[in-house]
């Protein structure tokens, strides 16, 4: 019995996107053979890692989830993070190669309290100044987290947000 | 020390472990990326002998793989991405494992070409496909072309009519490769138009490929072409670029064999497949190579006179 979990257009949003672990979602189809070929390698890893979700969707099953995502070549594995999707892997790649990738996304999205405040944080202050709807997010995640200090500070910076990003950052720097 | 290492997984490398295995030389296969080869994207294999109801390649190749297995074969996953000759000890690194070998097979055959035009790169995934049993089912009722003019080409456009509104075969001269029988039926496709003697000079799209611009190889003049798909089928070249510093290689990258026999420019060093294969390119013939370099390997390796 495999531990990659089977995912349907139904539990997609629940399985992956609110998935508490990296997650990587491979799109795959019975008549792909370098579909077949390369899933042995996730079952594999899947064995292996504690602190990352392994994931296969079937395409023909469930066309939804891979329109939504703009799957057009398959096998595609799509690796998610708090609800994003932040990387991804196209055809029958080498173990080796599928190894480094899950190693970068667990580095880039630690699972501890900590490395994800930090994610947040840093992710906010550098790209997403801007994205409002991003921002409620991660302060729905901060307070989720129960990390009070960094909620408040969240909800000052919905106000000033010059201010904010001041103590934003001293407070990543102090995370 | 390993007595034998066999690169790759496609029919050459999975026929050179059957009979090696049997030979108990307990060879060790780095099966490399796309385990199984170029037949396992095949959608029905009809021509290989012995089947008398066509397989799919993936189902032909898993019974290889079981075959070789059968017979201790061990395998591992990672491809060969250094080899070094040390005095007829051949030291190869494959993924995070190095190992010797007195005996090398290569058989890791050849890829898919891929379109010379710099965004193809870009909109690889996007639109561009190298194949068309994979990905078919991601363009129902959409147009498609399919760039190419032999067996391949003709098979992948006949099978993307099962799904594309309209298939558009582009081929750069007159003269198709592909056998008779292949382009006959393609031709008696009412779903297949043909834009010849044409090549794509540019995908046109922004995220997605929403189209090309084709270029008429005679008079010069471009038109262009609604698609959403392309799928390229212009040829295969072979995957030696690791070996080049061990073997000798010719102009176009395959691996330099003596004639009949799978002997390279080194010692215990054997090639066989579309790694050396010019013209047949077929799972047979590769079949059929591997069996001789296996022979070959066991009598270089003295085990059997």
């Amino acid at each position: 019995m495999s531990n990659v979990v089977e995912i349907t257009d139904q539990n997609f949003e629940e399985e992956v996107l609110k998935s508490d672990l990296p997650t990587e979602v491979d799109f795959w189809a019975p008549w792909c053979g370098p579909c077949m070929a390369v899933s042995p390698i996730y079952d594999k890893l899947a064995e292996e890692y504690d602190n990352f979700k392994f994931c296969k969707i079937n395409v023909d099953e469930n066309p939804e989830t891979a329109t939504k995502y703009q799957v057009m070549s398959i096998p595609m594995q799509m690796f998610f993070s708090d609800g994003d999707k932040v990387d991804e892997l196209l055809g029958a790649v080498p173990e080796q190669i599928i190894r480094s990738k899950v190693g970068e996304v667990i580095q880039k999205f630690p699972t501890d309290e900590r490395g994800r405040l930090k994610v947040i944080l840093s992710s906010w202050i550098e790209h997403n100044k801007q994205d409002s709807e991003k921002f409620k997010k991660w302060l729905q995640k901060a307070q989720e987290l129960k990390n009070y200090a960094v909620y408040s500070s969240l909800l000052k910076a919905t106000g000033e947000m010059e201010k904010a990003n001041e103590s934003l950052s001293q407070l990543l720097r102090e995370l | 020390m390993e007595n034998l290492v066999i690169a790759g997984s496609g029919p050459a490398g999975l026929t050179a472990a059957i009979y090696s295995a049997r030979a108990d030389l307990s060879p060790l296969v780095f099966e490399g990326p796309g385990p199984g080869g170029q037949l396992t994207v095949s959608h029905e294999v009809g021509n290989y002998p012995g089947l008398e109801q066509p397989l799919s390649g993936m189902e032909l190749m898993s019974r290889f793989r079981k075959q070789a297995e059968g017979f201790g074969t061990r395998f591992e996953s990672a491809a060969v991405e250094r080899v070094a000759n040390d005095d007829n000890i051949l030291k190869l690194q494959a993924g995070d494992k190095i190992v010797e070998t007195r005996a090398l097979i290569i058989a890791t055959g050849a890829q898919a070409r891929r379109l010379p035009i710099p965004s193809e790169k870009k909109f690889y995934g996007r639109g561009i496909s190298g194949c068309a049993t994979c990905d078919g089912f991601f363009y129902r009722d959409k147009k498609v072309i399919v760039v190419g003019g032999g067996n391949v080409a003709m098979q992948d456009a006949v099978f993307l009519t099962r799904f594309a509104s309209k298939v558009t075969v582009v081929h750069r001269r007159e003269y198709l490769r592909a056998d008779p029988i292949e382009v006959q039926i393609a031709k008696n496709n009412a779903k297949i138009e043909w834009m010849i003697p044409y090549i794509v000079e540019e995908i046109l799209g922004n995220d997605l490929v929403t189209g090309a611009r084709l270029k008429n190889t005679e008079s010069g003049e471009t038109v262009q072409l609604e698609c959403e798909g392309i799928f390229a089928a212009i040829g295969h070249e072979p995957k030696t670029e690791v070996f080049k510093n061990v073997v000798e290689t010719d102009e176009k990258g395959f691996i330099v064999v003596q004639p009949g026999s799978t002997k390279t420019s080194t010692d215990g060093v054997f090639a066989c497949g579309d790694v050396c294969d010019h013209e047949y390119k077929q799972a047979v013939v590769a079949a059929g190579q591997g069996c001789m370099a296996a022979m070959e390997a066991e009598r270089y390796l003295g085990i059997r006179e």
